[in-house]
């Protein structure tokens, strides 16, 4: 495939400068250094040959800035590196914001942080900031925001269109699951139009990240998606053991694949007991919490923490877990696979529920290349994307298991493929738990002070909510030159307005919660 | 002593002393029926959802809803800027008054009944519809979208239901020949009319659900849409005012189910009230117990549920009643 393409692109587009890069070292397999006069055609080609847009930064070179986009394949892996030199002042680039919807929030992203113009953009406001930062914070020398630009930065503002309903749903409202404030205009019952805006939540770990060493940056992931902290934290572990080298013992990786299901199965139970929520539905929420309490209690004995984990260490895990840990696991297995034909009768048997989840917020299979979104989201539409098959990592390879798909991508799809996603994790639990060899459970001589080797790599690992990526640049110190964090919820996220768009309020709000949003992660 | 009870009788009339004794004891069934129903609102919950619910004030908690009225007996009313004041004062105080006079032709037993009118039905209606008028003034007074919304959901959800609660209530009706509870009550003496109207008690119990905004139907106060719909800005006693609306709301449509369909007070060895609050509070415990199972229903489902369905089988079933009576 990797061929394929790389010979298409070479005919297609004249004159474009295209390498091979080593999937091994770097991540992705192709790199093309696009100039101003041809990203759009490139972008456009990858959007004809079914490419999604997977993730859009910018780093800051000091000479030069250089804008990275990454376009990816649902099936077929085929990652693909994008770059676009920019001079540092008065920085312009054209938008690629009417190809791939998604481009739109992360133009704004890249334009707040280096103050990067996009030609053509509709909307080029402050997407995370608020109006009173008076410098663009990810360059590496202060550049100031230039006066008469301040006023023009100003967040979304809506309500000054006259002769229009409009509804603030959050940032404090009880369906948006933290502080996600959408902008719904009304007609009656029916939502015209909606529009999330971000940036409550905003802690700017891109930054932090560049201001401690890599060991001091451990704990942050977990804050970054507090459901799933240890994917994050296995993103972040293994995208510095990649570039670094170290190789990680086989027990260890066995663990992070338990303790990761684990977390898997905590974080869409937390899901399923909030999406009945959202439909009204109270008593789901307790069950499910009941039983992910069980996992909290098995992870806080190997973690030591309940909720923001931070278990994996560069070449291995913080302990080894022992003989309780894998009876108290198995327990649950037996617990969760009894407690399935529960929800089974008190959610998927029940009439209302069924009524108001079936045909509603249907996402087109045709639709999601636009957006780039991953996880059971897209997995809901019929597209059996997931990164644990796609590119395995950990022992991923090593366990037999299904990627349960959709069909239709409404609500009751993204629903039961979480279900089956959860009796899927056991079945890859049980297994690594038959498999788990002995042996040490951390790499030995792992150097206290990390300086990984110049250059970049893209690393990416399945969380609950889909593909969970670091593009990771280093430049031989001991901190990141640039790490930057693709999360799966803020391009799912992008979805809403269309899905929200002519439905009934309740619809888009059982839409909202079928998405399993973490705010935390959209804002960063 | 007595000669002064003569007296006072004398003055004002045997009927005038049974009203206000009526009165009073209509606010005691009021007041203790909303403690119940909180009390066993968050005990019924907490043990379908696998908690114990409160325990501390008192046994078993049983005191937690008197703990719960000080709370909220003694926080400040606020009052948030740019409300429309007379209505957003006057909604909670009339929420109230409709209900409370629902109690006066209920017959608690034979002969425990505040007045028995010979269209009391009509007069329980009449005035629970009047319940509406106040949930849109507090929506339009409390000058919040989401009350807004609130409350036109429930005017219409309310006129959609009044129908088919109407023509449920209109066969059995029917089948008593009088519209005083009383009459309907002794006309049960043999079989109880859930027997004999299953679909009317059906449509009646759930068309009942609706009026009282409960789940499946609580669209007027849908918490993960609206906040919390049409009391969104009321606080303290004001909220608690129509906490209390709400609950006494649900023990009178319960006690007209048991009046209509359970064969009211009637029943074998213990007294009547006994029989009449016991298959009440059945009927209460089954609504709190679709509230914490089922989810709730979509605006335009709601509708179509009442319009399309509920409302041609009760017609359909008052036709049925109507022309097996007459043959």
């Amino acid at each position: 495939m990797v061929g394929k393409i790389l010979e298409e692109i070479k005919t297609t587009l004249a004159g474009i400068d295209i390498h091979e890069a080593s999937y091994e070292q770097k991540g992705y397999h192709l790199t093309v250094d696009a100039q101003k006069g041809n990203i759009l055609d490139i972008a456009g080609f990858f959007k004809g040959r079914a490419f999604y847009l997977e993730d859009m930064c910018c780093v800051d070179y000091v000479d030069y800035l250089e804008i990275v986009y990454f376009f990816n394949r649902y099936i077929e892996l085929c990652r693909v590196k994008v770059t676009l030199k920019i001079e540092p002042d008065k920085s312009i680039a054209p938008t690629i914001s009417n190809i791939y919807t998604m481009a739109r929030w992360y133009e704004r992203e890249v334009h707040e942080f280096f103050g990067v113009y996009f030609d053509g953009h509709p909307n080029l406001t402050y997407l995370f900031l608020h109006d009173g930062i008076d410098h663009y914070p990810l360059r590496k020398k202060q550049v100031p925001v230039p006066e008469d630009v301040k006023r023009l930065l100003n967040s979304y503002k809506p309500e000054e269109e006259e002769d229009a309903f409009f509804v603030n749903l959050g940032p404090q409202h009880p369906s948006t699951h933290g502080v996600l404030r959408v902008v719904v205009k009304m007609d009656g019952e029916y939502v015209l139009s909606a529009e999330p805006v971000l940036g409550y939540l905003h802690r700017m770990h891109e930054k932090m990240a560049e201001n401690r060493s890599y060991l001091q940056f451990l704990p942050n992931p977990a804050r970054i998606d507090y459901p799933g902290a240890l994917f994050f934290n296995l993103a972040h572990v293994a995208t510095v053991e990649k570039l670094c080298g170290i190789e990680v013992p086989e027990r260890a990786q066995y663990i992070r694949t338990i303790t990761c299901e684990l977390n898997r199965i905590a974080s869409h139970l937390l899901w399923l007991g909030a999406f009945p929520a959202d439909l009204g539905a109270l008593t789901p929420f307790m069950y499910a919490f009941d039983d992910r309490e069980q996992i909290l209690d098995i992870l806080e004995d190997v973690t030591g923490s309940r909720l923001t984990y931070c278990y994996f260490r560069f070449g291995g895990l913080y302990n080894d877990v022992g003989d309780t840990f894998i009876d108290k696991t198995k327990n649950f297995i037996k617990r969760l696979r009894e407690r399935f034909s529960m929800y089974e009768k008190l959610i998927t048997g029940n009439v209302i529920f069924v009524n108001r989840a079936k045909g509603t917020g249907i996402l087109e299979q045709a639709e999601v290349t636009k957006y780039g979104c991953t996880g059971p989201f897209v997995r809901s539409t019929g597209i059996p994307y997931d990164i644990r098959k796609a590119e395995p990592y950990a022992v991923y390879d090593q366990v037999d298991f299904e990627v349960p798909v959709g069909t239709t991508g409404d609500n009751m799809d993204r629903y039961l493929v979480r279900i089956a996603e959860m009796e899927m994790s056991l079945r890859i639990i049980e297994q690594a738990i038959t498999k788990l060899p002995s042996g040490p459970f951390k790499a030995e001589k792992v150097p206290k002070k990390l300086k990984p080797p110049k250059g970049d790599i893209y690393y990416a690992v399945e969380s609950s909510r889909g593909e969970t990526g670091v593009y990771l640049v280093s430049d031989e110190s001991d901190t990141p030159y640039r790490m930057r964090w693709r999360v799966p919820s803020f391009s799912n996220l992008m979805t809403f307005p269309a899905l929200a768009e002519g439905t009934l309020i309740a619809d888009a709000i059982a839409t909202l919660g079928s998405y399993d949003i973490v705010v935390p992660e959209i804002d960063r | 002593m007595n000669e002064l009870i003569d007296k006072i009788v004398g003055i004002v009339g045997w009927e005038a002393i049974r009203t206000i004794l009526g009165v009073v004891g209509v606010l005691i069934v009021v007041v203790f029926n909303a403690l119940i129903l909180t009390w066993a609102e968050r005990k019924v919950s907490a043990h379908i959802q696998r908690r114990i619910g409160p325990k501390e004030v008192g046994p078993f908690g049983l005191l937690q809803p008197i703990a719960d009225t000080i709370k909220l007996i003694a926080k400040e009313l606020l009052t948030p800027q740019n409300v429309a004041k007379p209505l957003y004062f006057l909604a909670p105080v009339i929420v109230f008054i409709p209900v409370m006079v629902s109690f006066v032709v209920i017959p608690f037993d034979a002969r425990l009944q505040v007045k028995d009118i010979n269209v009391g039905i009509l007069v329980i209606l009449a005035f629970s519809s009047l319940s509406v008028l106040s949930i849109l003034l507090a929506g339009w007074g409390s000058n919040n979208k989401f009350s807004l919304i609130g409350s036109v959901r429930s005017v219409a959800q309310n006129i959609a239901y009044e129908i088919p609660l109407l023509l449920a209530l209109l066969s059995v009706v029917l089948m008593a020949n009088s519209l005083s509870l009383k009459d309907i009550v002794e006309a049960q003496k043999g079989v109880w009319y859930i027997f004999l109207q299953p679909i009317a008690f059906l449509v009646f119990f759930i068309a009942g659900v609706a009026e009282t905004n409960r789940t499946p139907f609580d669209l007027p106060e849908a918490e993960s849409e609206l906040v919390a719909g049409f009391h969104t800005e009321y606080s303290g006693m004001r909220f608690a005012l129509f906490f209390l609306a709400e609950y006494t709301n649900i023990f009178i449509i319960c006690a007209i189910t048991t009046t209509f369909f359970l064969g009211g007070y009637q029943g074998p060895i213990l007294p009547g009230f006994i029989w009449f609050f016991g298959k009440t509070y059945l009927l209460v415990f089954v609504i709190l117990w679709f509230r914490w199972t089922f989810p709730r229903v979509r605006f335009d489902q709601l509708l179509n549920f009442s319009w399309k369905l509920l409302i041609p089988v009760s017609l359909l079933n008052l036709i049925i009643t109507g022309g097996i009576l007459k043959l």
